[in-house]
């Protein structure tokens, strides 16, 4: 009866409270207007190599008549392979290709963060800080490969090699922590892993991706815990009347 | 009928509104005209006008000679009665410098009518 | 913007009589034709208000219906839905989550309630989501007192927001843009609406505009830095429901509430836009567009918004005569209407008059009763046009009309312009071209529209092969229900005008079709098809050859007439609002009234005559242009029989009496030109005037005397120095 009437009162109280709730308001760090820069300018020619040339022509043809728009971000992602970021070159290049004006690929190259629209490194290592990766010692992994490479987060080194970005959950959360070094994940992670790992990118040698605790997958550490004797027969388990 | 109706008329008495004859009616406007003559130092004081006390009485003669021409009885009367009320107005400062020195209006120049006067004047 | 694509065109409009996809589709479906079945209505309920809908339409219209507004801010009559804003939420019965008025397509049965607690609670939220991040600027900002976002928010806001943390944070901040010397921007107070993005895409149809960015950091903007030159931009500023594009320069200038708002017409083109001007102190401070279907829709161009500020400059404010030393003195009226009498008595009826761009049709009709008056049948528009031609009407005019052209669906452009000769047209011809499939081509040198179109050629020949059916585009023109032909007002004044004139117009005939009459002339000066309805003739050179003793020149400052083509002892009259060409060769210059300050009615490229409205009165000793010619009428003895404008609309309805049906349009004959045209089109490449937009800006006298234009011109050069700079670099 007590607690009843207590718990009835604390809504009441709660009810003439507004809500406190806190947002981000913090810039993002990609600035979403472009500055002519010596790396990042109109004319610089930016062409796609005969190979992709023959992809371009593969994308397009997936797309029908009057809808060859929605090749954008399939072309912006070759451009973005090719070069290793995305110059407004490339932007302009993709718009003449695909007849829009420059404004609509600049809408879409600047919605999509995995489009880098500065000079980045030839390898871009992305740190996973997100809860689970946090808890089992992300900030070590970053710790790591700040003082390795002697850079920042969103820098990139002076021999244009690495960069350094720190990304929200990439879907490998079961292995936890890890970094995704350009295509490749890389998890299970220690600081001596990450050491490795970027001694062997300094030399241009890339390391096998894949957990590095010895795990093939997701599976348990060591022995299996479940599923672990010869699986049944047919019939297992079926009433004895079917 | 219509020739007794038009006789019926032409002797009818009109109802005097004051006075009964022209020297009862003389009489007033005389009484009215010394009062607003007597007024006058007062009223060039109480209104601060830019006028003097002659050029006011000048004023007061005018505005009654204007009327010298009216025989009727009843319109004597009634402009007796309008005086008196102006008069009334002025001593109880009812009225405003204004209104006082509207006496003088009619000395301005009055408004172009036709086009090319106006045209040149710019108040079309 | 790209093209509607076919699939909308077939699907979204429905029946097929209205929508055809291609010339494929159009040739083969032009045999099925059935007509369209009317839709069968739906009914809803708009609080519990029944409503009878067609399907299709959106919650947000059906409520419009009865007279409910649903707030917006995305949401545009003549831009596509975007359903960005949120703010049009309204509950619906039975449906979980409050629906989107503006995107939301109405079902059978719907009960919407635009007033209901949660509908409210929904308006409150959203605003609290704008107002988050919007700057609380307002005693600074020039929207205050006209702005969506201020109004909405007393009207569906809170009082106070729940996001405390901006306290310490602060508020997004976004940094501002130049797109050129007409709007200002402070992008820190755009909510993000998109209203500027859609208006540039789909009815300018320059793609410069764009989101970039997402979440809260988005922003609106050029991306690259790049000026937004268009010559329609001023419209984003009224379309902008917050103070994020502001008019530049008017920044700062007044306050709505203080401002005086007079309704009046536009006269820098010949479309007669609808306007709103709005003065206080007896100065115009800016002039905003008014919506009339039938014309501007609710854009106005940029010259006939932003030139207003040439109304203050260069003015005539006081009677001049040119003294025997050559130089204009300042006189009183009285001596400089003597002078001028003078003349007029010495000239023994050797007299001319021209007419120029600005003319109001009043001041037309009393210059023409006096020279008349004085013995003398002179009277000319300083624009040409073909010999002959004007007794028909139907001559001179757009007649498909503006509103008509929108379902035109085949266009043929002879040597003109339309984007920068009448912008309010080409916004037309656009609109058919994104929603209607229009084809449109053009004789005359290679120009940027604004959308796709073929050139055919400079040369003038083409005209009579595509008029022979020769060519291949006449078959477009003749298969089309709806085709028709445009031919500038500039290139009539050519040698071969009235050949070219002549042979365009017989095959219109062949082309007419019922309530639709392909023969269009687009006219370039506001007065000229008032002048030759009233029968001036036209062209500056029938005065001229008359070689008058005295020659009056009635706003005329194209500078088509030259001190050496007149007698050296020619007395020349100005009467205008601006010292520029006219004024510079006058003997005596008596000062009129700029559109502005005078009520006058001026006659549209489509024949409809509309009046302005003073706002303003003249300044100095300048009077209304009418009244200057009766004045000097009574001076010279030969009075003029109308004291005021009454008496002189009365004389006008007697000259003209579709003239003094204000807005209304009289619908003229065939075209056509009186007797037979012997001479053949010559050849030789057909130019035009207005190419590029530098060339839109200046036009007029008004616009020459303003410093915002000049700004414009400086701009637009700029911007394609920077261009070619970059291309050399590139190279």
């Amino acid at each position: 009866m007590l607690t009843n009437c207590a718990s009835k009162t604390l809504a009441a109280v709660r009810a003439n409270i507004r809500a406190i709730a806190t947002s981000s308001a913090r810039a993002s760090d990609n600035l979403f207007v472009h500055r002519d820069t010596p790396e990042d300018n109109p004319n610089i020619p930016f062409e796609f190599t005969a190979e992709n040339k023959k992809r371009v022509e593969a994308i397009l043809s997936i797309y029908p008549e009057g809808h060859k728009r929605g090749a954008m971000i399939p072309l912006l992602d070759l451009a973005q392979r090719q070069y290793g970021w995305l110059p407004i070159s490339a932007m302009h290049k993709v718009a003449e290709i695909l007849q829009l004006p420059n404004m609509r690929v600049y809408e879409v190259a600047t919605f999509y963060t995995m489009f880098m629209r500065k000079p980045t490194g030839k390898y871009h290592i992305q740190v996973c800080t997100t809860t689970p990766c946090w808890l089992r010692g992300s900030d070590d992994i970053l710790e790591t490969c700040k003082k390795q490479l002697g850079i920042g987060v969103g820098d990139t080194t002076k021999d244009r090699k690495f960069t350094i970005s720190e990304v929200e959950c990439l879907g490998a959360c079961v292995n936890a922590p890890m970094v995704a070094i350009n295509d490749d994940y890389y998890e299970d992670l220690t600081s001596k892993d990450m050491q490795d790992i970027l001694n062997d990118l300094k030399a241009d040698k890339i390391s096998p991706p894949g957990p590095r605790n010895g795990r093939f997958a997701s599976e348990p550490k060591g022995e299996p815990t479940s599923l672990s004797e010869e699986p049944k027969g047919p019939g297992f388990g079926l009433q004895a009347g079917l | 009928m219509a020739g007794r109706e038009a006789v019926k008329r032409a002797v009818q008495q009109v109802r005097p509104i004051l006075s009964v004859d022209r020297e009862e009616a003389r009489k007033r406007a005389l009484n009215l005209y010394k009062a607003w003559y007597r007024q006058i130092p007062y009223i060039v004081m109480d209104y601060d006008i830019p006028m003097t006390v002659e050029q006011c009485r000048d004023k007061l003669r005018e505005e009654f000679v204007k009327h010298r021409n009216v025989t009727d009885i009843r319109v004597i009367d009634m402009l007796v009665i309008k005086g008196q009320m102006e008069l009334k107005e002025s001593v109880e400062i009812w009225k405003q410098k204004g209104h006082i020195m509207r006496y003088w209006k009619e000395s301005q120049d009055p408004k172009p009518t036709d086009f090319l006067s106006k045209f040149i004047q710019g108040v079309n | 913007m790209i093209r509607a694509p076919l699939v909308k065109a077939l699907g979204a409009l429905g029946s097929p009589t209205h929508q055809m996809a291609s010339r494929a589709v159009r040739t083969s479906a032009m045999v099925a034709q059935t007509p369209a079945k009317a839709p069968e209505k739906i009914e809803v309920f708009v609080d519990d208000i029944p409503v009878q809908v067609v399907p299709g339409t959106t919650v947000l219209q059906a409520a419009a219906q009865i007279g409910v507004e649903i707030p917006r801010f995305c949401y545009h009559e003549r831009l596509a839905v975007a359903g960005n804003c949120r703010m049009c939420l309204v509950e619906v019965e039975k449906s979980p989550k409050p629906v989107a008025a503006c995107a939301m397509p109405v079902m059978k049965g719907w009960r919407i309630k635009t007033n209901s607690d949660l509908t409210r609670k929904a308006r409150e939220g959203v605003m609290e989501f704008l107002l988050m991040n919007h700057p609380l600027d307002c005693p600074i900002c020039d929207q205050g007192g006209e702005c969506d976002l201020q109004d909405q928010a007393m009207a569906f806001g809170s009082d106070r927001s729940r996001f405390t943390d901006i306290n310490y944070t602060g508020k997004r901040a976004v940094e501002d843009k130049d797109i050129g010397p007409l709007v200002k921007t402070i992008m820190t107070r755009c909510i993000h609406c998109t209203r500027c993005v859609r208006f540039a895409s789909e009815i300018a149809g320059v793609d410069d505009l764009g989101t970039t960015g997402r979440g809260n950091d988005m922003q609106i903007g050029t991306y690259v830095e790049k000026l937004f030159l268009t010559e329609l931009s001023g419209n984003v500023i009224d379309l902008c429901p917050v103070g994020a594009l502001t008019n530049k320069p008017y920044s700062f200038v007044a306050r709505p509430w203080e401002i005086r708002k007079v309704s009046s017409i536009d006269v820098l083109d010949a479309v007669g836009s609808n306007i709103v001007v709005s003065t206080r102190t007896n100065e115009v401070l800016r002039i905003l567009p008014r919506e009339n279907e039938d014309v501007n829709e609710e854009w106005l161009a940029d010259k006939s918004r932003f030139a207003c500020d040439g109304l203050k400059r260069q003015r005539l404010v006081a009677p001049m005569v040119r003294m025997p030393n050559g130089e204009l003195q300042a006189v009183e009226w009285e001596g400089a209407l003597i002078a001028v009498a003078k003349a007029i008595k010495a000239a023994g009826g050797q007299i001319a008059g021209i007419s120029g761009q600005l003319a109001d049709l009043e001041a037309q009709v009393a210059l023409k009763d006096l020279l008349n008056r004085l013995g003398s049948e002179v009277v000319a528009t300083e624009q040409g046009f073909i010999a002959g031609g004007t007794d028909n009407r139907a001559n001179y005019l757009l007649n498909s009309t503006i509103a008509g052209l929108e379902e035109a669906d085949a266009v043929l452009l002879v040597g003109t312009n339309p984007r920068y000769e009448a912008p309010l047209v080409n916004t037309r011809l656009r609109k058919a071209y994104v929603h209607n499939e229009l084809q449109i081509a053009s004789i005359g040198p290679k120009i940027d529209l604004s959308y796709d179109h073929e050139n055919l050629g400079a040369d003038a020949a083409l005209v009579k092969d595509v008029c022979s059916g020769a060519h291949a585009f006449s078959k477009v023109l003749e298969g089309a229900k709806k085709p028709a032909i445009i031919i500038g007002a500039d290139l009539l004044e050519r040698a071969d005008g009235a050949a070219i004139h002549a042979t365009v117009a017989e095959y219109c005939k062949k082309l007419k079709k019922p309530n639709w009459n392909p023969f269009n002339v687009l006219q370039t000066n506001a007065a000229q098809v008032g002048a030759l309805d009233v029968g001036y003739k036209a062209g500056a050179q029938t005065a001229v050859k008359a070689q008058p003793k005295v020659l009056f020149l009635l706003n005329a400052d194209a500078g088509k007439v030259t001190r050496e083509q007149l007698p050296k002892d020619c007395f020349v009259v100005y009467i205008g609002s601006h010292g520029d060409n006219g004024a510079s060769i006058a003997d005596a210059v008596l000062p009129g009234a700029a559109y502005t300050e005078k009520q006058g009615i001026y006659v549209n490229t489509e024949g409809r005559p509309q009046q302005t409205l003073p706002g303003v009165s003249p300044p100095g000793m300048a009077r209304e242009d009418w009244k200057i010619l009766r004045a000097l009428s009574e001076v010279v003895g030969k009075p003029l029989p109308y004291d005021n404008l009454d008496e002189l609309r009365n004389r006008l309805e007697d000259v003209a009496p579709h003239l003094t049906r204000l807005g209304q349009l009289e619908p003229a004959g065939d075209a056509g030109a009186a007797g037979t045209i012997s001479k053949s089109i010559g050849g030789g490449a057909i130019d035009i005037k207005l190419k590029e937009l530098r060339d839109y800006f200046m036009t007029d006298a008004i616009s020459r005397a303003s410093p915002t234009m000049a700004k414009c011109i400086s701009a637009v050069n700029k911007q394609q120095r920077e261009n070619e700079a970059k291309q050399s670099v590139a190279i």
